[in-house]
C-alpha cells in the first residue's frame, strides 16, 4: 500500500510578473515524517510554502495538503495548518495574550488554552507583555507558539529558530518532535545545516525554482564545503594546490597568503600543504547557502 | 458668499443645519472615512500581519466582508453621535424639527461616506499603496466638494457636475424629505466598487509586507508565456 503523503506538488509554476519563482516544483512529503526545505535566498522556499496555503497562486501546477486542495478548498487546509512565516509580523499594541486569543478566535476557539500556556511556559515567555517591547527572540516564541497552539496535523515553518537563542532551538526541536510523535507532518525551511541534520528525516534542495535535490541529511555531508585560508612563511608557488582534488582556488590574497575552497575530506590539502613553509591555517566551515551555492555553481 | 449656495436659506432651520454641518461634514468626516476605507485591508499586508492573518481557517471573503461590516458598522455609530449631539439640543432650543426629521439627511451624508469610502477601499486594491489610494481618493472628493461651490459661481461648471457624486448630495434639504432615485443611484455605485474590490482582493497574491506595485492585470510577457509553455 502505497504510503499516505502530506504534502503533494506536482509541476508547480509560480511568476512575479517577469519573475519566474517556480519553475516546476515536484515534492512529495509523507504523513508523519519532519522535512527540510533548503535553498538560498530567493530560491522559491517561501513561494513555495505560500502557494501551499493559497496567499499566493500558481500559474500552474497542482497541490494537495492532505488530500484537500487549497485553491479550492482554503478554509479546510487552513485549519489542520500551522502556519509560521518568515518575515513575522504581529500587531504591537497587543499583549502577548491578547494577539494569541485572537489568533484562537479566527480558529473559532478551537484551541486548548490550557495547552497555551503550557507552552509559554518552556518557552519562558510572559503573556502579559507587549509585542512591542518584546525582542527578536521572544516575537519569534510567539509565532512558534501560534503555530503549534492548535496542534495541527501539519506544520509549515518558515525558519522556525531564526533569532532565538541555542537552548531555545534545542526547545523548539524538542516540541517539534513531539508534533511528530502526536501525529503531526513538519515541514520546515532552513538554513543551518545542523539544525537540519539534527531534525529533517528527508530533505529537499531548491534553487532558482526547482528541486534540484531530495535526500536524507546524511547525505548533506557529502557536500561539505569548507573555505580554508594558508598563510606561508615566504612567497610560494601555490598554484600546485590548486591541482589537489577537491581543493579550488578561490583568491591570492598577497604573495604570503591564499584562499582554497575544499569539498569533502581535507587529508589530501593538509599532505599537499606538507610541502610548503605553513605559518598559520584558518578553516571555516561557510554556511550552508554558499555550500549549496559552491556545490551548483560546480555542477553548472 | 455664493460658494456655499443660497445664504439665505441660512434663516431657516433647514438652511443653517446644511450650511453649518452638512454641507462641511462630507469632507471633515469624508477625509477620515476615506482615510480608514483605504487601509481596511491594506494596511496589515503592507505592515506584514496580512500573511498569518490569512492563515488561519478564514477565508478571504469572510475576512472582507467583516472589515467591511465593521467600517460600516462604525461609520453608522459616529453618525448616530453626530445625530444625537444635534437632536438633544435641539429639544430645548426650539429648533423645530422632529428626531426623524433631523435623522433624514444623515442618510445620504452615510451613502456619500461609504461612496468615497468605498472608492478609496477598491484604489487601495490596485494602486501601489493604501497611502496613495487614501491621498487620491482624499483629493477626488475635496475637488468635488470645491468644484460644486465654483459652480454656484460658474454655470458653465453645472453639465460636469452631473458626472461627481456630490451633485446627487441632498445635505440638510433632505430634512424635507429624500430623493430615494439619487440615493438609489449612489448605492449601486457604491455597491460596484465594494463588488469590484472584494473581486480583486479575492483574486490576488498576498504580499509578506510593504508597498506593492501596480496591480493592474498585465497581459502576460513573453518570458512568462515561455516559463508556462
Amino acid at each position: 500500500m502505497a504510503e499516505e503523503l502530506a504534502i503533494k506538488i506536482t509541476d508547480l509554476w509560480k511568476a512575479y510578473g517577469n519573475v519566474q519563482a517556480l519553475r516546476g516544483v515536484n515534492l512529495d512529503v509523507k504523513k508523519g515524517e519532519i522535512f527540510g526545505f533548503l535553498g538560498p535566498n530567493g530560491a522559491g522556499k517561501t513561494t513555495t510554502i505560500r502557494c501551499m496555503l493559497d496567499l499566493i497562486r500558481p500559474q500552474q501546477g497542482s497541490i494537495e495538503i492532505l488530500n484537500l486542495d487549497p485553491q479550492k478548498d482554503p478554509v479546510a487546509v487552513r485549519s489542520h495548518v500551522g502556519y509560521l512565516p518568515g518575515e513575522l509580523n504581529m500587531e504591537t499594541n497587543l499583549t502577548v495574550e491578547g494577539q494569541l486569543r485572537y489568533y484562537k478566535d479566527l480558529r473559532s476557539n478551537k484551541i486548548d488554552w490550557h495547552y497555551v500556556h503550557q507552552l509559554a511556559d518552556r518557552f519562558e515567555l510572559e503573556l502579559r507583555l507587549k509585542i512591542k517591547n518584546l525582542s527578536k527572540g521572544n516575537k519569534q516564541k510567539v509565532g512558534v507558539l501560534q503555530a503549534l497552539m492548535s496542534r495541527p496535523q501539519l506544520l509549515l515553518l518558515d525558519e522556525p529558530t531564526a533569532g532565538l537563542d541555542p537552548l531555545m532551538q534545542q526547545e523548539v526541536y524538542r516540541l517539534l518532535r513531539e508534533a511528530q510523535a502526536e501525529g503531526a507532518t513538519v515541514f520546515f525551511s532552513s538554513h543551518i545545516i545542523d539544525e537540519v541534520e539534527t531534525l529533517a528525516e528527508r530533505v529537499a534542495i531548491i534553487r532558482d525554482g526547482v528541486i534540484v535535490e531530495e535526500a536524507e541529511p546524511g547525505h548533506l555531508a557529502n557536500l561539505e564545503i569548507r573555505n580554508v585560508r594558508v598563510r606561508f612563511l615566504e612567497p610560494v608557488d601555490v598554484d600546485a594546490l590548486g591541482r589537489v582534488e577537491g581543493v579550488s582556488l578561490v583568491s591570492k590574497a598577497d604573495g604570503n597568503s591564499v584562499n582554497l575552497q575544499v569539498e569533502g575530506e581535507m587529508d589530501r590539502l593538509i599532505k599537499a600543504l606538507a610541502a610548503f613553509p605553513v605559518a598559520d591555517l584558518e578553516i571555516d566551515h561557510p554556511s550552508l547557502e554558499e555550500i549549496f551555492l559552491a556545490y551548483y555553481e560546480a555542477q553548472d | 458668499m455664493a460658494f456655499f449656495g443660497d445664504l439665505m436659506a441660512i434663516t431657516t432651520p433647514k438652511g443653517y443645519i446644511d450650511i453649518y454641518y452638512f454641507n462641511y461634514m462630507t469632507v471633515i468626516i469624508g477625509i477620515f472615512a476615506v482615510s480608514t476605507a483605504a487601509s481596511l485591508l491594506v494596511k496589515d499586508e503592507e505592515e506584514g500581519r496580512l500573511d498569518l492573518l490569512l492563515a488561519h481557517p478564514i477565508s478571504r471573503s469572510g475576512f472582507f466582508w467583516g472589515r467591511l461590516l465593521g467600517y460600516v458598522v462604525t461609520t453608522l455609530l459616529i453618525l448616530s453621535v453626530g445625530w444625537l449631539s444635534w437632536w438633544i439640543p435641539s429639544r430645548s432650543t426650539g429648533l423645530d424639527l422632529t428626531g426623524i426629521e433631523l435623522l433624514r439627511p444623515f442618510l445620504p451624508l452615510l451613502v456619500q461616506l461609504l461612496l468615497f469610502g468605498f472608492l478609496g477601499l477598491l484604489l487601495s486594491m490596485i494602486l501601489p499603496s493604501v497611502r496613495m489610494a487614501g491621498m487620491f481618493t482624499g483629493a477626488l472628493l475635496i475637488a468635488n466638494y470645491l468644484l460644486i461651490g465654483l459652480s454656484n459661481i460658474n454655470e458653465d461648471l453645472k453639465p460636469i457636475m452631473n458626472y461627481t457624486p456630490l451633485k446627487y448630495y441632498q445635505g440638510g434639504n433632505a430634512i424635507d424629505g429624500l430623493n430615494w432615485e439619487w440615493l438609489a443611484m449612489l448605492l449601486g455605485v457604491t455597491v460596484l466598487f465594494v463588488l469590484l474590490a472584494w473581486w480583486r482582493f479575492h483574486r490576488r497574491d498576498i504580499r509578506v509586507g510593504g508597498e506593492g506595485g501596480w496591480r493592474i492585470p498585465m497581459l502576460p510577457t513573453r518570458k512568462g508565456r515561455e516559463a508556462s509553455s
